[in-house]
């Protein structure tokens, strides 16, 4: 048994608030699970060697600010080691937004909280039992909230903590949200962000995952989409000493669409699990992912992308890859597909690839005086980088651009 | 500036350019006409050093150095540019950081200092206003999503901010509209100082009344056929190739 665990069981009977009922299921579940090993499937990959016997303090006084973005106008709501320190009630909102704390009793948290499963694994139910502190985010039916609504989770040094968003977009709501995290001390964070996406209505949503470090970071963002709703989901992703993300993306009606970019891009060491699972439980769906990650000496990844197309979801177009660039021989990347169709009048594609150079876009930047070296390491950076320039929000892809090059070269140098 | 000898190359197991003679002095318009599939877009990227592009046999000379022994890059910077008949769309590299790196890898070369981000930004917004694209085309990827004509400007916008010596120019006219081809005509003529040299590839006579050429060759089968002044042009333009058939049937005979 994990030290750990054992007393985040103990723990967790000692929360008391009004999701108590639904907290005590998870913990009944939770307390059947043994500690996940090599043979568990969704850790194959991903040791939890370092969350074991992990104790780090529960609470910290730390403060922060969320970090600017120039050209970025956002609604910021801001977690620092697990609490809500932005004041709610001073929020100016425009009409049609709610944003709630989860320690306020409500219908629709409680209604996403149940609803919306997240693939629930270890940490899904830790954070179901622990994660007192949360936003609940309300968009109403017909509502376009221009201002993005960024939720910042920063992780200090040394400390624990564990956060939930909730998001219900009403029929013909319009909405973007960022879940925007990031820590480098020694630090255990779980973030779980759930989205009800009801008919006709859209999220742009994104996810930074800039955890660095000993930090380590497990969390997910599980979408659950009704009748010709729209997805357009972003996640960048570091590795820290251990990053796992799983994104549920779930067609729970027709003529859903969902478009989902990530990228991975790991220094030295760094560890990312990210498990990508698209259900489609209804016919006339499309989902079109692609991920690409660069991966670090010694660093290693796991990709595991899971489509599941249920018998009655005809006229289904799920398409995924993943392409992966290994920068030297010590660095790692686990990927693996899983296709489940049940269906047969379907549109499926799948496919893995280690990244190759395009020898006609080579050719073009050595045309141009460009040094091979350069001009690999520009296409090289450049098949992340198109995740960044096909960001729909600008201000965010012009922040975002610097930051990944930077780190690029970095990994370069040390690889 | 250049001086082609007895070029004969193959791409792949085809030898395309079959005893190719041509001889450009600084300052001088060349336009190369002939059929399609004759062999013009090979010369340039033979010229270019594209790997694939085999030369069987003759030499080229291109300001005193040996082009045949050079990297591609290396006869980039050494002042040759080819504008491509059909750019190539590279998505995840934006037009801005590519333009700033070749930029500067052709000042390196020369010898002077790399431009500043501020300097480069300038020299960019001039070189799209000349050739009426909208600023945020540097932003984009590399062609990426830009029609035809927006490709082919982006070329010509190259060709302004590279200063090349020698500038190979294919097809920079297919596909354009009426105003986008005086732009094109514009930006070529721009850089006519009378020490830089142009080969223009084109099809069609309306281009070289815009820029006007010293010499037009027909090239036919992977060679020159024919050379003559700016009436040439103005010949295929009335009575196309037809003549170069029977040529071609009488020296087999
Ligand atoms: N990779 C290749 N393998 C085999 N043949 C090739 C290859 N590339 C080009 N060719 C052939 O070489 C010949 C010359 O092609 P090229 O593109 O140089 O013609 P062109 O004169 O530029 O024609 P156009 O006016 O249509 O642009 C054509 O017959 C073409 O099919
Ligand atoms: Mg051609």
């Amino acid at each position: 048994m994990s030290q750990w665990l054992a007393h985040v069981i103990e723990r967790a009977a000692a929360v008391d608030d009004w999701l108590s009922p639904v907290r005590a299921e998870a913990l009944a579940k939770l307390k059947e699970q043994s500690w996940p090993g090599r043979r568990t499937e969704a850790w194959r990959y991903t040791s939890l060697h370092a969350v074991e016997n992990l104790s780090l303090p529960t609470e910290s006084n730390a403060q922060a600010e969320a970090p600017a973005i120039k050209g970025l106008d956002a609604i910021d709501l801001v977690f620092v080691d697990g609490r809500l320190t932005s004041d709610l009630a001073a929020l100016n909102l425009p009409e049609g937004l709610t944003i709630r704390s989860l320690t306020d009793k409500s219908d629709i948290a409680e209604q996403v909280f149940t609803q919306v499963k997240p693939s629930h694994h270890l940490f899904g139910l830790v954070n179901d039992v622990l994660a007192t502190q949360g936003i609940v985010i309300e968009v109403a039916a017909n509502a376009t909230i221009e201002r993005p609504i960024r939720v910042v989770n920063f992780a200090t040094d040394n400390v624990e903590s564990h956060t939930r968003v909730l998001v219900s977009l009403g029929d013909n709501a319009k909405a973007t949200v960022i879940e925007h995290g990031s820590g480098t001390g020694h630090s255990l964070n779980t973030a779980f962000a759930e989205y009800d996406i009801a008919d006709n209505a859209r999220l742009e949503h994104y996810r930074f995952a800039l955890h660095q470090g000993e930090a380590i970071h497990v969390g997910g963002s599980h979408f659950k989409l009704a009748n010709k709703s729209r997805l357009n989901s972003t996640l960048i992703g570091y590795g820290s000493q251990l990053t796992r993300l799983d994104v549920d993306i779930i067609h729970a009606g027709e003529h859903a669409h969902a478009k989902f970019n990530n990228a991975y891009l790991l220094a030295p060491k760094e560890h990312f699990d990210l498990h990508s699972t698209i259900e489609h439980a209804m016919p006339n769906g499309t989902t079109e992912e692609n991920a690409r990650g660069i991966i670090g000496d010694k660093a290693k990844a796991v990709f595991n992308g899971r489509i599941h197309i249920h018998r009655d979801a005809q006229k289904t177009l799920a398409e995924l890859n993943n392409r992966n660039l290994l920068l030297s021989r010590g660095a790692q990347i686990n990927t693996k597909p899983e296709l489940e169709i049940y269906a047969d009048d379907v549109q499926c594609a799948h496919g893995a690839t280690v990244a190759e150079i395009d020898e006609e876009a080579l050719y073009y930047l050595l045309t141009r005086g460009i040094d091979k070296q350069k001009a690999l390491v520009m296409l090289n950076f450049g098949f992340v980088q198109e995740m960044v320039f096909d960001m729909p929000n600008e201000a965010l892809a012009e922040w975002l651009q610097p930051i990944l090059k930077q780190r690029f070269e970095d990994m370069m140098e040390r690889s | 500036m250049l001086t082609i000898k007895d070029l004969h190359a193959r791409v792949e197991e085809k030898t395309i350019i079959k005893g190719l003679n041509l001889e450009i002095k600084p300052g001088e318009v060349h336009a190369i006409m002939g059929p399609n599939g004759a062999g013009k877009s090979t010369l340039g990227y033979v010229l270019s050093g594209r790997d694939g592009y085999e030369v069987e046999q003759g030499e080229v000379n291109f300001n005193g150095a040996n082009l045949l022994d050079m990297e591609v890059e290396e006869r980039a910077q050494a002042g040759l540019f080819l504008a491509f008949q059909y750019p190539v769309e590279i998505p995840g590299v934006s037009n801005m950081e590519f333009m700033k790196e070749s930029v500067n890898a052709m000042r390196k070369a020369r010898g002077e200092d790399e431009l500043s981000s501020a300097e480069f930004l300038k020299m960019a917004k001039e070189a799209c206003k000349q050739v009426n694209l909208p600023l945020d085309f540097l932003k984009r990827g590399v062609n990426e999503g830009f029609s035809g004509g927006e490709k082919k400007r982006n070329e010509i916008m190259q060709l302004i901010m590279l200063k090349p010596k020698l500038a190979i120019l294919d097809e920079s006219d297919s596909g354009l509209d009426v105003d986008a081809l005086q732009v094109v005509a514009n930006g070529v003529n721009s850089q006519r100082d009378g020490e830089r040299s142009f080969i223009v590839v084109t099809h069609y006579q309306r281009l070289l009344d815009f820029i006007e050429p010293d010499y037009v060759h027909i090239l036919a089968q992977g060679k020159i056929v024919k050379s003559g002044g700016p009436e040439l042009a103005k010949e295929v333009e009335a009575s196309g190739y037809a003549w170069l058939g029977q040529a071609d049937e009488g020296e087999k005979a």
